[in-house]
């Protein structure tokens, strides 16, 4: 490993403590960890998992074991600023959610997992977001989107800056 | 029509509806208070036993029999872990209270932590729901501050810290102790019972594990009693020593094909057709109901004419089903086919599979692929014999994985392809002529 | 004591031992196939494989009552009245179908596969498995990954048995490997920066029950059905690991550890594993020369030993320097030859190779820093002999005095084990004589340069630092013009017949006290000497200790 300059800044390193009190083990606080460089970096890159185990002093391969079990943290590179998570569970996809995707995708130009060129959404498939009520339903970002039609998904992307 | 007060969803049209200020104006936790005031943590966990509570998770475990299984005379540390994972899909109801009434879910963990003397609790709260995770956020925050939690509540010597545990999108999660795995650090594996949570769980100590839903109906038996709780629902079958009955309100959600998706509250044991015409608005477009899947996409199908079975804990039994599940509804119409629901279902247990027992991630990656052949106009009838043998093979029912999750797995594939066996042949007939009657192993095309 | 019934045969089981259902069947002759168990390793119970039926026998009917789900036998503890069926049909279809999900997806790699022959997927699938394919059928063969300076990863061979990563957390305590993702898309893997780079990685391939992760050092080498084991004891350091050398046709191919509750359990060290390689180094001295000023000439064996033997009589006050890589029986014929020659002479140990500290890992593995199989048996006999122990120093120091006239040098140390300033202090002897593996600057000074043994061309007993004595018989021939340590030393002794390496062994128990306890025999995983030295055995115990 080359001596990078480190990316998980002092703030990153506070927030993951503040989980310290929470647990008897320091293991319990990787997933919480994980999620808070996630939401920083927009993805955890290996380099966060060598940090990371120094921080919590565990064998980085142990939490890269956990971290790869999950399939929400990406480590190629970040994510778009606003993840959109469009379900493909039996609900939405009875109302037409798998329709639904396949519009959006072809609106923005790109496929399920990837990312628009100006970094500004990436698209994956969710599987049941619990929001059956309003199906065909996408979550982007921490908004759910109900009751999904074409012209709703044309509003959206109308509405992204 | 069904004549009955919504107890569980009381709350949920009125206005801030999560506030601890609104919550406390409709009479709440003055059954925490009470409890704290003067009864014992042993009585409490006698009245969740009397009222014959089952977990509204899926499995609906007895919980004061779970309870129960915190070894005599232990005084060492104690773990509740709030399953709120709600992964299985066509399932929603728990995200419901979550975001409109978490002070209702709240006292009742503590009510359950009270009775069971943890002292700590973890709410495993999948992070698919941001609005839930702020609203339990802000409900614990209020709770701290008005000295429901934190050291010595009221004054009672009882003390209790509730923190929230995100999950990163794993259905297998939601298994008890793939969920204790997960608060752990590790891979979400469930682990091999015996031993159970109650004697080993949490950090390798007793923990016990709940449902949302079945925390907020502590909340109501502590205030109500359990004889109001145990005056709905179905009583335990005279006949039958080993059914516990099935008591109790129940927040049903439907979704699917009809005209009004959404959740509505019911004593356990209303059936299908009640629950789609009287709350479900019918079937949509003016169509038929070809089939529901009774409560989350694991517990299998029922077919039309099983629509008069009583949505309790054994009703879905005894028409093939896995069981009750969450009781949320998926209704599927007369023009959907059923290789889709098939193929949804095994994409999503091949992709949910944890991987460690041979039968299941093998299982069920076998079956999605033999399901996308059968799509993609390669199929073999002789496939759907084969489907049957990976779904009949796999489970903790026969032994063959540790947890249920197989189980939940095989149900969609042996009701699919058991209840409608002929639409499948015919989709097979139709869409590959020239070879749906060979017996030989096709070439398998790039993964 | 427990009484297990397992498909109608009876077994006991001690109070005092923990068996589980695999164990227990072990016991009653009943093979439960597994994968994914070790007695070594925590219990994951995934695999499946060793499923099997359990009941209970009520103690007063005899009523036998079973439980309708199958259990794994791995997770399922033989305790008293519990009943086991292994052979049932049920059983059988769980068996076949474990089998046959394992091959769904795994690749058409057996004619290149190094496991063919010892794979456990192999020989299930003859056993237990289905005899036609139903599924599609995927032709393909593995990718390979590194993942390490020794080992290679055949990744879709992998059947995420998981023992690799269990062994790297709880035995080796390096956690380098792990498995990455979820479901059927788990794949053994390592961090970047992270390599399998422990002392114990080699062990991962005996745990490997496919032919997932593999050994460079024996990748193609050969087909493990032309290999003959033979039982060893690694020479690499005094902790003494029992070891199977395999070889074909005189040559080692590999090195596998042998199970030994007392030693090693079931594991070895890499040093161990692959320090096998001076055997078969084409450098080693092959035939015996005699020095006369400046040249060294090729001599014939006949009539060597005699030779030697009345060169030694004339040379005045003898020494001999016994390597801690002789063996017992060797160190102890040595010594009496010399002493029987001159009653004075003396015996030093040679140097006794140190490296680092002494390492502890997991199952209470240790490799020790002293790199030698023998010091305390050499120094026994030693002793024995002179009533002390000189060590290489002393020895030194003595030389230069020099009263010492004429030296026979033990060496058979892997590598370079003298420097030429330490070499010349021999320089004023009359007669040296040499016997090692490799030339080194002592050799070169000596009269008679006689080529020795490799650990795998003897047979003898080694002590290790336990005190534990392990004998082990020949596995391999040396090269032609080798004579073996101990038969040298039984012809000039005037011994009757071909070396009896077990009738110098019987010897030496009979003379010194401290090998005492191997009189009753000498079992396969060595016995504890420590047993009988409260009984007055001379030699050390009669030293002070240091």
């Amino acid at each position: 490993m080359s001596t990078t300059e480190r990316i998980l800044t002092d703030e990153i390193l506070d927030a993951v403590r503040e989980f310290f009190p929470r647990y008897p083990t320091r293991r319990a606080v990787v997933l919480p960890a994980l999620h808070v460089i996630n939401e920083r970096l927009g993805y955890v890159p290996e380099q966060a998992v060598v940090e990371l185990g120094e921080l919590l002093e565990l064998p980085p391969p142990e939490i890269q074991d956990t971290l790869s079990f999950y399939g929400f943290f990406k480590q190629d590179e970040p994510r778009g600023k606003l993840r959109v998570w469009v379900c493909r569970s039996i609900s939405c996809s009875a109302r037409g959610g798998e329709e639904m995707l396949e519009y959006l995708c072809r609106k923005l130009g790109i496929k399920p997992g990837q990312t628009t060129p100006d970094g500004r959404l990436s698209i994956e498939y969710a599987e049941c977001l619990g929001a059956c009520d309003y199906a065909p339903a996408m979550l982007a970002g921490d908004t759910l989107h109900k009751n999904l039609t074409r012209e709703k998904i044309d509003a959206f992307v109308d509405s992204l800056e | 029509m069904i004549d009955y007060q919504p107890v569980l969803l009381a709350n949920i049209g009125k206005k801030d509806s999560h506030a601890l200020a609104v919550y406390e104006a409709g009479g709440g936790y003055r059954t925490l208070k009470k409890v704290l005031g003067g009864t014992s943590p042993a009585d409490v966990a006698a009245a969740v036993r009397a009222s014959g509570l089952r977990g509204r998770g899926g499995a609906g475990f007895a919980t004061g029999l779970k309870w129960s299984f915190i070894p005599d005379r232990y005084s060492g540390q104690i773990y509740m872990c709030v399953n709120a994972d709600e992964s299985e899909p066509g399932t929603f109801c728990n995200r419901v209270l979550m975001e409109l009434d978490p002070h209702q879910v709240l006292e009742g963990i503590i009510l359950s932590c009270f009775a069971t003397a943890a002292d700590t609790a973890y709410i495993y709260l999948r992070c698919e729901y941001p609005l839930a995770y702020k609203r339990l956020q802000a409900a614990i925050g209020e709770c701290r501050a008005a000295g429901y939690l934190g050291e010595n509540i009221l004054g009672s010597g009882f003390s209790l810290e509730i923190h929230i545990h995100r999950g990163a999108a794993a259905y297998v999660c939601g298994e008890e102790t793939g969920l204790i795995e997960s608060i752990e650090g590790k891979r979400a594996c469930p682990r091999i019972k015996p031993p159970f949570p109650a004697v080993e769980g949490l950090f390798g100590k007793p923990t016990i594990v709940n449902n949302i839903e079945t925390l907020a109906c502590v909340t109501h038996i502590m205030t109500r009693g359990v004889d109001w709780f145990r005056s709905m629902g179905t009583p335990s079958d005279p006949k039958n020593p080993r059914d516990p009955g099935s008591y109790g309100p129940k927040i049903f959600g439907i979704s699917g094909h009809v005209n009004k998706p959404g959740y509505y509250e019911a004593p356990l044991g209303i059936t299908t057709r009640e629950l789609i015409n009287d709350f479900g608005g019918g079937v949509w477009k003016g169509r038929r109901a070809k089939a529901a899947v009774p409560g989350g996409i694991s517990t299998g199908l029922l077919t039309e004419a099983e629509f008069d079975l009583p949505l309790d804990f054994t009703g879905p039994i005894k028409a093939g089903c896995l069981g009750l599940g969450t009781g949320c509804m998926v209704v599927l119409d007369e023009t959907y086919p059923i290789i889709d629901f098939l193929h949804n279902s095994c994409r999503f247990f091949n992709h949910e599979s944890c991987g460690q027992c041979t039968p299941c991630r093998e299982g069920t990656r076998w079956a999605l692929e033999l399901v996308q052949r059968i799509r993609a106009g390669r199929g073999r009838i002789l496939d759907l014999d084969l489907l049957l043998e990976i779904a009949d093979g796999i489970g903790i029912i026969p032994g063959t994985t540790i947890c249920g999750l197989a189980d939940g797995a095989a149900w969609p594939i042996k009701m699919a392809i058991r209840k409608f066996r002929d639409e499948l042949e015919e989709y097979i007939k139709q869409t590959n002529p020239d070879g749906y009657a060979s017996t030989e192993p096709a070439l398998a095309t790039a993964q | 004591m427990a009484i297990v019934l397992i498909d109608q045969r009876e077994i006991e089981i001690g109070d005092d031992e923990h068996l589980n259902g695999i164990e227990a069947a072990e016991r009653a002759g009943i093979e439960i196939p597994h994968y994914c168990w070790h007695p070594g390793l925590s219990v994951a119970g995934s695999c499946r494989m060793c499923l099997v039926e359990m009941g209970t026998r009520d103690p007063g009917t005899g009523e036998i009552s079973m439980l309708p789900k199958l259990v794994p036998a791995c997770k399922t503890r033989a305790t008293d009245g519990i009943v086991f069926v292994t052979n049932s049909e049920k059983v059988q279809r769980a068996r076949a179908m474990v089998e046959e999900d394992l091959l769904l997806r795994h690749p058409i790699d057996c004619p290149i596969c190094d496991k063919a022959g010892e794979c456990s997927l192999q020989d299930y699938h003859f056993k237990y498995g289905r005899d036609r394919r139903r599924a599609d059928i995927r032709p393909f063969t593995s990718r390979r990954r590194e993942v390490g300076p020794e080992i290679t990863l055949f990744v879709d061979r992998c059947v995420q048995c998981t023992r690799c990563v269990r062994f790297t957390r709880e035995i080796s305590g390096t956690s380098e490997l792990f498995l990455s993702g979820r479901g059927a898309d788990g794949e053994i893997a390592v961090m970047p920066g992270f390599p399998l780079n422990n002392k114990l990685s080699g062990n991962v391939v005996d745990l490997c029950p496919v032919g997932a992760l593999g050994d460079k050092d024996f990748l193609y080498q050969q087909r493990v059905w032309f290999l003959e084991r033979h039982a060893a004891v690694c020479t690499g350091c005094a902790t003494g690991c029992s070891i199977w050398i395999e070889e074909n046709e005189d040559r080692v191919w590999r090195v596998k550890p042998r199970e030994n509750p007392h030693v090693n359990h079931w594991w070895i060290c890499n040093d161990g594993r692959y320090g096998y390689s001076h055997v078969h180094d084409s450098r080693r001295l092959t035939v015996p020369r005699r020095r006369d000023g400046d040249s060294a000439a090729v001599v014939d064996w006949t009539g060597l030993p005699e030779l030697l033997k009345s060169r030694l009589r004339e040379s005045g006050r003898l020494a001999a320097v016994l390597s801690p890589f002789l063996t017992v029986e060797e160190a102890y014929l040595l010594a009496k030859f010399v002493r029987q020659l001159d009653p004075q002479a003396q015996l030093a140990l040679g140097p006794v190779p140190t490296v680092g500290e002494d390492e502890e890992f997991g199952n209470q593995f240790s490799i020790s820093a002293e790199k030698c199989p023998n010091r305390l048996g050499v120094e026994q006999v030693i002793a024995h002999f002179t009533g002390q122990v000189i060590t290489f120093e002393q020895f030194l120091d003595e030389l230069e005095e020099g009263s010492i006239k004429a030296a026979w040098v033990s060496g058979g140390y892997k590598s370079d084990w003298i420097d030429e300033p330490t070499a010349r202090k021999f320089s004023g002897l009359e007669m040296l004589v040499v016997q090692d593996l490799f030339a080194s600057p002592l050799s070169q000074l000596a009269t008679f340069e006689l080529p020795g043994a490799a650990p795998a061309e003897r047979a003898g007993s080694y002590v290790n630092r336990a005190d534990r004595l392990q004998s082990i018989r020949r596995a391999v021939r040396p090269p032609g013009g080798v004579r073996v340590e101990g038969s040298l030393y039984w012809d000039l002794l005037a011994m009757q017949g071909l070396y009896n390496a077990p009738a110098a062994l019987d010897e030496v128990i009979e003379r010194i006290g401290y090998f005492a306890a191997a009189a009753p025999g000498v079992p396969e995983s060595g016995i504890d000497l420590k047993v009988n030295l409260l009984a007055d055995s001379g030699g050390l115990d009669k030293l002070d200790q240091a």
